[in-house]
Order: structure tokens, then sequence, then C-alpha cells
């Protein structure tokens, strides 16, 4: 195994500087709103807004709206600006079809939104909010969650996926 | 304060803003990077994360012990909850997902806006998994899990 810290440092900003960035606004909203900076939460509330199952836009599908407008801007002066594209390249590349991937990919998301639900939290809700705050069920979840990511790549190196 | 105030919507899409930007900063909305973490090659992601914890735990637990008074919120709360079958058995699956999607939750709409056509079939099933779970557990008569980690939901009311 080797670890490779330069191959993708080409106008990312580094972790040092991405990291405590993210940490900090983790804190800044608790101080602000007292909510931890998860995403998940917010997809299953603009969901049920967007299925008429709840009638008042929260916060949470304002926030949802922000995370991708936010990702433009920093696509914008941080990293190559915007470029129409599959956004999956390698796994286009091992399979050889848009729909093949497309297919794949639609139920990854879906077995990930559904775990997500029934975990109570994703990478962000978990892996950092629920972590800082020490709290056992999300450190657990974010252990399982790593390990079987971890895992299922190691796995679809032997479909191609290098 | 009500969660449906004006405040709470400005401060959600500023701080959603900001999470966005940090982590387009950082290209975690590009399957290649979060591919290289996953296939240990690449200790970015990893440092990141723990950046983001390095920081945020101390400055979480100092605060939650002089019992402050967040600006919107009332006093800072945090959640501690135990270990429950469903964050191993939804992480597990969450796991899964997130290494054959190579995005998680936050990073999708990131690729969405930089442009990635794909990840709109991404985003398309983490609404339609999240939704298949909410439904399956609203038949069955109960309530969602809420995760410490996820916005609290029944908690103040919206």
């Amino acid at each position: 195994m080797q670890i490779e810290l330069t191959e993708f440092s080409d106008g990312r900003w580094p972790w040092w500087i991405a990291g405590p960035a993210l940490g900090l606004l983790v804190v800044g909203f608790f101080l602000v709103s007292n909510q931890p900076l998860g995403a998940s939460g917010a997809y299953a509330e603009t969901a049920k807004v967007l299925t008429g199952r709840k009638d008042a836009v929260s916060w949470r599908v304002w926030y949802l709206i922000g995370i991708p407008v936010g990702g433009f801007l920093g696509i914008t002066l941080v990293g190559n600006g915007f470029e129409a594209r599959t956004g999956y390249e390698p796994l286009v590349e091992a399979w050889n079809s848009n729909w093949i991937v497309g297919a794949v990919v639609l139920v990854g998301a879906t077995v990930m939104g559904y775990g997500a639900r029934m975990a109570g939290g994703c990478t962000s809700g978990h892996g950092i909010c629920g972590t800082a705050q020490r709290s056992p069920a999300s450190l657990a979840a974010t252990g399982t969650f790593m390990a079987v990511a971890i895992a299922t790549t190691y796995l679809l190196g032997f479909a191609g996926v290098k | 304060m009500m969660q449906s105030s004006l405040m709470y919507k400005i401060a959600g899409l500023l701080f959603g803003a900001g999470f966005g930007f940090v982590l387009a900063a950082a290209k975690l909305h590009e399957y290649e990077v979060i591919h290289a973490m996953l296939r240990l090659e690449e200790a970015y992601t990893f440092l990141l994360m723990g950046g983001a914890i390095a920081v945020s735990m101390p400055l979480l637990w100092l605060l939650d012990r002089a019992k402050v008074t967040t600006l919107l919120g009332g006093q800072l709360a945090l959640s501690r909850s135990k270990v429950k079958k469903a964050n191993l058995v939804g992480g597990a699956l969450f796991g899964a997902g997130w290494a054959i999607s190579g995005t998680c939750p936050g990073p999708a709409v990131v690729m969405l806006s930089s442009g990635a056509g794909l990840a709109v079939l991404t985003v398309l099933g983490l609404f339609l998994g999240l939704t298949l779970r909410d439904r399956q557990v609203a038949r069955a008569g109960g309530s969602a899990t809420v995760g410490d980690g996820e916005q609290r939901m029944a908690s103040t009311g919206s």
C-alpha cells in the first residue's frame, strides 16, 4: 500500500486547511442554530416537501440548496470550473457503457440513501458532526460504513474498477 | 425561535453554501478523490476528516461545558445516543452504496453543480432510498431514526 499525498494536490486546498475549515463550520452551525451540519436529514426533509407530505419549507431545504450553490462557487474560485462530463470516468472506462454505469450508480445511491436514513446519518452527519459530539451511535455507524466502504471498493477491483 | 423562521433559513443557506464551498475546494465531489481514499491509496480525505474532528470535538466539548446559549436555538445541546442495531445495519448499507457511487449525500449535489451528468442519477437514487426507508418505517407505525449527526427533527419542531 502506497500513500500518495501529492497526486491530487494540484488546485486543491490542503487537508490541513479544508479539514479545520469544515470543523469550524460544524461548530459555527451549532453556535447559530444548535443543529448538526449533516446532509442526509436535509434530503429526507426535502423529499417530504417534494412529495407533498409536508407543506412548510423549512431551513433544511435551504441548507440543501446552499450546498450545490457554495460548491459551484468553490469549483469556480478554487477548482477547475464547471465542466460537462459524466463524473464517473473511471467506471465508464472500466465498463465501457454510460447506461451500465448509470444503472449501477442509481442502485448504489438508492442503497446509500436507504442506509443513511436507517443509520440516522451519513459521512458528514455521523462521520464528522456525530463523532465531534462524542456520540457512541455515530462512532459505531462511522466505523461500520468506513470498513464496509473500504471492503466494497476492494471487491469492485475484481469488477475492473481500478 | 421557530425553525421555520427566516433567520433559520438564512443560516441554513449560508452554512450549506460554506459546506459546499469547502467540499468543492477539497475536490471531495470528484469520484477519483473518494475512490483513492477508499482504495487506501491516498490519506488526504482521512486527514481532512480527522482535521475537521480535531477542531470541532474539543470546541464543542468546551462550549457544552460552558453551557453556551446559541444564537437561534437556545442552550447548546449535544446528542450522544447509545448504539442501536439500525446504526450498524444502516451504516453497512450506506458504506456499500458510498463505495459504489463514489460520493455521499453532501458531495453528490456538488458533483451535480460541477457539471457531472450522471450525478443526476446519484441524487435521484439518494432521494429514492431515503424516501423508501421513511415510507417503510411509517407503514410499520414508527418514526425514522434521527441520528446524532442528522438534523434533529422531533425535538424542536418546525
